[in-house]
């Protein structure tokens, strides 16, 4: 089993409003299959971990290397390509377009990708969406279904195009503890079942203990991994 | 139900969600357009019409003698030695005749030109126009009304009697219709013209003409080219101008150029001597244009101000399709996609309204007698216009939206999620 993503002396510092060292010499991997959870204070620079490694942040020194590949030497395009395939996102707010319908939610990574035909495209999209529970609310719009709903459709967005990798920030933190516990066991569901590499940042401890890893921040250093 | 780019579907869910912005945005750029195709349109209408009808009184090309002025007196001609001052005062110009000299030698010669389509000897006079106690100072034109009618079209614009008269009955005459109101006269009446020599001849008048410039209209007459020769006392070769229709009236100015050159005389062309009206026309343009730009311009930041409000309303959606690796350049065409939809449907819906405006105040009745006369409006309303028109707007908008689309474009997708 390879490592998914590796860090080398990993360091990425803020400079507005005042000079602010947020992530000092990281070093970290993940391997496939992984399901690892990210905790620390806040101000620890979890979160600022997480969108680096995401590839969304490129304001960094140090090397990332996803899939073997190293994220410093791609540009802005290729990054975007690289997150449109190969990782999913589950954010805190669930950033679904709230005037389409879940399953047209569900089917934008995949028709960006444009690997298969539309046809294809829905097939997956039901095939995911009846993974999360969520069949028969497919033709409903977004806005129309409840927080827990509404995470578990951006779940089945982020599984649409098979990623290696999925991130979560916070994904948890705008849910009852009930809705939660059903995301966790979804997450996990998906480690044991599809060996599906999975990162969540989370403040929520009895989250992040039932996880395979727990990457301890602070002060943007590593202090338990 | 999903498009294979769900761009345009983006867009267009942006633009229900703000419909009220969008409809004024829309409205905007429709107001933008119909303005343009009217305004511009009865401009150039106007403008077409009127070089129109110079072009049909206006010779393309005008050959003629010019009296010779400043000369030099026949003392400095004869004696060149330069350590001598000659002062002539109070030097006279030569008496000597405006006459194009072998004038129908060269009509002959310009006949066989194959870019000539007409030829027409012309000798024109001022006069006194007489019936009874009524006077009018006008101009008469001594013509071959065949040959002028080939020129000028004469026929076309006889409001009574006939042209062919005038070489029938050898002392017709033919007034502009405004000479006639002036004078009280009718058709079939007598009339007399007297010329500055003094000769005075009585004429019948064979017909009534309107040529739509109302300052000819009310100071000229045609009378054959005969009479005009007796009015100024003078042999029938005599001719003043040589008056020269082409193929191509375009190319008037070259060819004005290569008859000076050919046969010695002055030349003018139509663009030549009317260039006093076309330099109006261009400031007229200037303005109309300069309006134009100002109404899309501000119609252009309804459609910006729509978008900005648009993109910082929607940045969640901006933020999530960046990260589920939609491109910049995705998030551009967006916005982009955003301002071409409002371009597009306003711009059509301007040109549909443009178009009626011009129909309806086409069909009002104006009778304008100014400049020119004319009874209708004339408005521009070829294709090409219209085309131009749309392309004007849809590049406006362009503009409007490319500025917005770049900014959202750029946004930092990290930025948008932390600040929530």
């Amino acid at each position: 089993m390879g490592n998914i993503i590796e860090t080398k002396n990993l360091s990425k510092s803020f400079h507005d409003p005042v000079e602010f060292q947020a992530l000092k010499n990281i070093n970290v991997s993940i391997k496939q299959g992984e399901f690892a959870a990210i905790v620390g204070s806040s101000g620890s620079g979890k979160s600022t971990l997480l969108y680096v490694l995401s590839t969304l942040d490129t304001d960094y020194t140090g090397h990332i290397f996803f899939d073997g590949d190293d994220l410093s030497l791609k540009s802005k395009n290729d990054l975007a390509e690289i997150r449109n395939e190969k990782i999913g996102f589950v954010f805190q707010f669930h950033y679904l377009l709230p005037e389409f319908t879940v399953l047209e939610n569900v089917c934008l990574p995949a028709l960006k990708l444009a690997k298969y035909s539309e046809a294809e495209i829905r097939e997956r999209a039901y095939q995911k969406l009846d993974l999360l529970g969520l069949r028969d609310q497919a033709l409903k719009k977004a806005n129309k279904l409840s927080g827990g709903q509404q995470q578990r459709v951006a779940i089945a967005r982020a599984l649409i195009n098979d990623p290696k990798i999925i991130f979560g920030d916070e994904p948890t933190g705008n849910l009852d503890s009930k809705n939660s516990q059903n995301v966790f066991e979804i997450f996990k569901e998906l480690k044991e079942q599809f060996n599906q590499s999975i990162v969540v940042v989370t403040h929520d401890m009895n989250f992040a203990e039932r996880t395979d890893r727990i990457i301890t921040l602070s002060d943007g250093e590593v202090v338990s991994q | 139900m999903i498009q294979k780019t769900p761009v345009i579907r983006i867009a267009l869910t942006h633009l229900l969600a703000k419909k009220r912005q969008t409809i004024v945005a829309m409205l905007g750029v429709t107001f933008g357009i119909a303005i343009f195709i009217f305004q511009a349109g009865l401009m150039s209408g106007f403008q077409a019409y009127f070089i129109d009808e110079t072009v049909n009184t206006t010779a393309n090309i005008r050959i003629y003698n010019e009296a010779e002025k400043n000369r030099k007196s026949i003392l400095a001609k004869r004696d060149t030695a330069s350590n001598k001052w000659i002062v002539v005062q109070n030097q006279k110009p030569k008496d000597e005749l405006n006459k194009v000299k072998n004038g129908y030698q060269i009509i002959a010669a310009l006949e066989k030109d194959p870019r000539v389509s007409g030829v027409s000897p012309f000798l024109g006079s001022q006069a006194i126009f007489k019936v009874g106690i009524a006077q009018i100072a006008g101009r008469v034109s001594g013509v071959d009304i065949i040959k002028e009618n080939i020129l000028f079209d004469v026929s076309k614009n006889m409001r009574q009697g006939d042209i062919t008269k005038l070489q029938t009955i050898p002392n017709g005459i033919i007034l502009g219709d405004g000479l006639a109101d002036l004078l009280g006269a009718k058709m079939h009446d007598n009339i007399s013209i007297t010329s500055p020599l003094g000769v005075t001849l009585e004429m019948k008048i064979v017909g009534i003409n309107h040529s739509g410039l109302t300052e000819v209209d009310k100071s000229r007459a045609y009378i054959n080219i005969r009479n005009a020769q007796k009015l100024l006392k003078v042999d029938g070769s005599y001719i003043t101008d040589i008056n020269i229709k082409l193929k191509d009236f375009n190319q008037a100015e070259a060819l004005a150029k290569f008859y000076h050159q050919k046969f010695g005389f002055k030349t003018v062309d139509w663009k030549e001597a009317n260039a006093s009206v076309f330099s109006v026309f261009k400031i007229q343009n200037m303005v109309t244009y300069l309006i134009i730009a100002s109404i899309l311009i501000v119609s252009g930041f309804g459609i910006f101000n729509i978008l900005m409000m648009i993109i910082y309303e929607k940045m969640p959606d901006i933020a999530i399709l960046k990260a589920i690796g939609y491109k910049d350049i995705d998030i551009k065409k967006i916005f982009l996609t955003e301002s071409l939809i409002i371009g597009v449907l306003g711009g059509l819906l301007g040109l549909i309204i443009g178009f009626l405006m011009q129909k309806i105040v086409g069909s009002i009745r104006m009778d304008i007698k100014g400049f020119v006369s004319m009874e209708y409006l004339r408005f521009n309303t070829s294709p090409g216009f219209y085309l131009f028109a749309y392309i004007f707007g849809l590049v406006a908008t362009s503009i409007a939206g490319y500025i917005p689309a770049r900014k959202a474009a750029k946004m930092d997708a990290i930025d948008i999620i932390r600040s929530k």
